[in-house]
């Protein structure tokens, strides 16, 4: 996992929903609440409402009573919810899981460094591993611990577990899922289904091996094994049977972006053997999801 | 065109190829791969895994073509133009492996010098070309026959190894020239250390042949004789032997010689020899009886004529039955019998003798009597009685003479006299089936065995044409009668029997000849065999330091194409490269998998 993450200061998660509860610096316009900094728009005064608030040259010039509103200045959660089921540690050369780690801990410092707030979520088995909210960038430190002592283990249904998480955290925000997708697009849209219902902006990060595009690379004849399920299937990559694979996995892509297009979910695909730093310093920004500060 | 490999060590190499299919076999055995889901494969057709079957793929095989270039190269394989049959070149090499061919030069020995050369022509043939190889020792060997297989021409060279016999050239120069008259395209080349004076063939014909003579140093000290001299009848302690050591170098020289009898010290002598000068060495008193071995302490050039060996024997005192009615008789071998400590002579009347009782002695002696039965112990017939059986006689002749005598038979080593020695009376003899007569007498009407020795039922039997005093002087004939009967205590195939190497001696064995090829003592058929060289011939070994004599007509010149030989492993190597790029080709394609 790469230390020096100096690289990503001055860049921020472009975050236009998922307004949390408690004051931030984020600020979601349409939704004027009565304090603020930035004047927004002006309500007919209501009892009940600050007088403070009243705007008194309105009230001079048009003879009514008109309270000013604000633009809400909210602080913001990102939730990072990283896939660590078995399914990430193979193709073993391809190393998903330390890419998986890597982008985790460089979204979470981008979030950190703008000082939005951070939770970090461990997905893997019945029960994941969720941290309290991280505030601040020192709590840098605690996330790369959390990821560095989490181990890949055991089967995940993406889905439920994403149902789980929205109904334990209702308050809407950003959330980051970092999965491989090596399920059942029905399986994700569902997860990402619930998260949406909760009013959280959701971005989908996609960690694909090299050898789960070329499988070429990984064997030629063999008894495949789900490292999840155990399941067995005696598969001769035959260029036949190859063209097939190649065929079904554009189409399991293309399903994946479909969903995503669907669910207003940005979705990105990172090759485990690329640049992490590439990905989060270009691609993310090409996609709108990140932006400098 | 003909096709052969410089490296065919190198086919070792084509154990890769099964590394290869091991490896391949190993990479489609039933292998677990785990994946990240099945989901998608699911959606491939499943295919069952047969481990068992070989099915090579294009990678495979482009792999086992660039294994196979290489170890192609690595053989370096060669292709020739080889001429029609018939004008290959005939090679006949003849080397001289006799003993003198062990002397040291500064290079090596001769042997090896000649060797040598002789392996140089042999690598020197082209495919197609014949090679005969010929040793010349004391006999003519063929080696090896006419053969295009030069590799096992040069491994019969490398075997070959010079005996320790003299050399007769002359037999293996008149086959070699036989060869030449067959067919005239072959070429001859004799490797050897003698002078072509010296070869027993005369120079013009010796033109037809490569003459090679090898060798130069001098420097050779050897044993060139050993006497042993045993009185019968006495025990070991009382020989003496003579050993004739002789230089043949142009140098004085000093050594030492060294005497072991049953492999104790005996004796211990500098010797100072002048150049090419002989010194008699004569040694008494041996500690003991066996096996002695005289050896020189020299450093020479050749060691294989430094060395002797002989045997010193107990002989037991005269044990001897007279059966004679002349007193004179009886009294001449009493008195024999009186000269030599321990010895028991008895004498018996004929009629009183009875022929079918066991003797009581070693030997009978019979004067005038002859059995009609054979005896159970040796005999020596003097003056046998005409009409016997057993030593045939035809008449007495007077005034006989000894003319002739076999000087190597054992009865008569050490007698000198006998050409002196005149017979007032002696019968004539016959020469029966079971001997051969070693001492001829003669008078005006003719020659006539005078003494017949053999053996007749496992025992000796002598025959003598007359009694002790029928001699006027009558020492030699007593002398000769003390070594018949000396021989005839002796059980035949006792004695070790003393030979030269390369000289053939009669043996009873099969075959019934024996040649020692090797100097020293052997035990051949349970007989103890005595070799040495005493060869001055052989020991001589100081040349003018050789040369060649080419021979006058050569062989027809052998037209080659030039280069005839042209190695192809570059080309190998060169496809190999190009099966390399071919076999990454094939990898990479299949790592992309198909468009």
């Amino acid at each position: 996992m790469r230390q020096d993450l100096g690289y990503l200061s001055g860049l921020a998660l472009h975050v236009h929903r998922g307004m949390g509860e408690r004051p931030g610096d984020r600020r979601f316009p349409g939704r004027p609440q009565s304090a603020g900094i930035e004047l927004e728009a002006h309500s007919p005064y209501a009892p009940g409402d600050d007088l403070r608030h009243l705007d008194w040259n309105a009230v001079g010039r048009l003879d009514a009573l008109l309270v000013r509103r604000f633009t809400a200045e909210r602080e913001v959660v990102v939730h990072i919810l990283v896939d660590l089921s078995a399914s990430m540690t193979v193709p073993a050369r391809d190393d998903k899981l330390g890419a998986a780690k890597e982008l985790a801990l460089a979204l979470a410092y981008v979030a950190l460094s703008a000082n939005d707030a951070v939770r970090l979520a461990l997905l893997a088995g019945p029960a994941p591993r969720i941290s309290p909210v991280l505030r601040q960038r020192e709590s840098v430190a605690r996330v790369r611990q959390m990821l560095a002592d989490a181990g890949a283990r055991g089967l995940l249904a993406l889905g439920e577990t994403l149902e789980s998480y929205a109904r334990r955290h209702p308050t809407p925000g950003l959330a980051i899922v970092v999965s491989d997708l090596m399920m059942d697009p029905a399986e994700v849209e569902r997860g990402l289904h619930a998260l949406r219902m909760r009013r959280y902006q959701v971005l989908l990060l996609h960690v694909v091996g090299p050898g789960e595009l070329e499988p070429g690379r990984e064997f030629s004849r063999g008894l495949l094994e789900d490292v999840e399920s155990g399941a067995t299937r005696p598969v001769v990559l035959t260029p036949a049977v190859l063209a097939r694979y190649r065929e079904t996995l554009d189409q399991h892509l293309g399903a994946l972006e479909a969903l995503a297009d669907r669910s207003e979910t940005v979705y990105a695909r990172l090759v485990s053997d690329a640049s992490v730093a590439e990905f989060v310093t270009v691609e993310l920004p090409r996609l709108g999801v990140i932006r400098r500060r | 065109m003909s096709f052969g490999v410089l490296n065919p060590a190198g086919a070792l190499a084509f154990t890769a190829l099964a590394v290869l299919i091991a490896l391949y076999l190993r990479g489609r055995r039933r292998r677990v791969v785990p994946v990240a889901t099945l989901f998608l494969w699911q959606r491939v057709p499943a295919q069952a895994l047969d481990p068992e079957r070989f099915r090579p793929d294009l990678l495979f095989l482009a792999q086992l073509a660039l294994l196979l270039a290489l170890i192609g190269g690595y053989l370096r394989p060669y292709l020739e133009d080889v001429m029609p049959a018939g004008e290959g070149v005939r090679l006949l090499i003849v080397l001289d492996a006799s003993a003198s061919m062990q002397a040291r030069e500064d290079v090596g020995t001769r042997f090896d010098v000649a060797r040598g050369r002789a392996r140089a022509l042999v690598a020197q043939l082209l495919t197609g070309d014949e090679v005969m190889l010929v040793a010349a020792a004391d006999r003519t060997h063929v080696v090896l026959r006419w053969t295009a297989d030069h590799a096992r021409a040069l491994d019969r060279l490398e075997a070959l190894e010079p005996l320790d016999t003299p050399t007769d050239l002359a037999p293996a120069l008149e086959l070699a020239l036989g060869e030449v008259r067959a067919r005239p395209a072959t070429r001859v080349v004799v490797l050897t250390d003698l002078p072509r004076e010296a070869s027993g063939v005369g120079l013009e014909r010796l033109g037809a042949v490569d003459y090679v003579q090898i060798g130069r140093t001098d420097d050779n000290v050897a044993i060139a004789g050993l006497e042993l001299d045993e009185p019968p009848f006495h025990p070991a302690s009382d020989a003496t032997v003579t050993v004739v050591v002789r230089s043949y170098g142009r140098a004085a020289r000093r050594v030492v010689l060294e005497a072991t009898v049953g492999g104790a010290p005996w004796t211990r002598r500098d010797v100072v020899l002048a150049p090419r000068g002989t010194e008699q060495v004569l040694l008494t008193h041996p500690p003991g009886a066996g096996e002695l071995t005289v050896a020189l302490v020299a450093d020479d050039a050749l060691p294989v004529d430094d060395r002797a060996v002989g045997w010193l024997a107990d002989r037991e005192p005269l044990d001897v039955l007279v059966v004679t009615g002349s007193p004179a008789v009886a009294a001449s071998f009493g008195a024999l019998g009186m000269t030599i400590g321990g010895s028991r002579v008895r004498t018996v009347e004929p009629a009183v003798w009875d022929a079918g009782r066991e003797a009581d002695a070693r030997v009978v002696v019979l004067d005038g009597v002859a059995p009609s039965a054979p005896l159970p112990v040796p005999a020596l017939y003097v003056a046998p009685p005409a009409g016997n059986d057993t030593c045939p006689t035809e008449r007495i002749a007077e005034g006989a003479a000894v003319i002739d005598w076999e000087a190597d038979h054992p009865a008569l080593r050490g007698l000198g006299a006998l050409e002196a020695l005149t017979l007032t009376g002696t019968a004539e003899l016959g020469t029966p089936a079971w001997g051969t007569a070693i001492v001829l007498a003669a008078t005006e009407r003719g020659a006539f065995p005078f003494l017949v020795a053999g053996e007749r039922d496992g025992h000796r039997i002598a025959c003598l044409g007359a009694a002790p005093l029928a001699s006027a002087d009558d020492l030699p004939l007593l002398l000769l009668t003390l070594g018949t009967l000396a021989w005839l205590e002796e059980r035949p195939g006792d004695a070790p029997l003393p030979v030269q190497t390369g000289v053939a001696v009669p043996f009873a064995g099969d075959p019934p000849v024996l040649v020692a090829e090797r100097i020293g003592i052997q035990r051949v058929g349970g007989r103890i065999v005595l070799a040495n060289l005493f060869d001055d011939r052989e020991s001589d070994i100081g040349r003018s330091g050789g040369g060649e004599w080419p021979a006058r007509a050569r062989p027809p010149a052998i037209t080659t194409v030039p280069g005839g030989r042209r190695e192809i492993g570059w080309w190998l190597y060169v496809a190999a490269a190009g099966l390399l790029v071919v076999e990454w080709g094939v990898w990479a394609r299949r790592a992309r998998g198909p468009a």
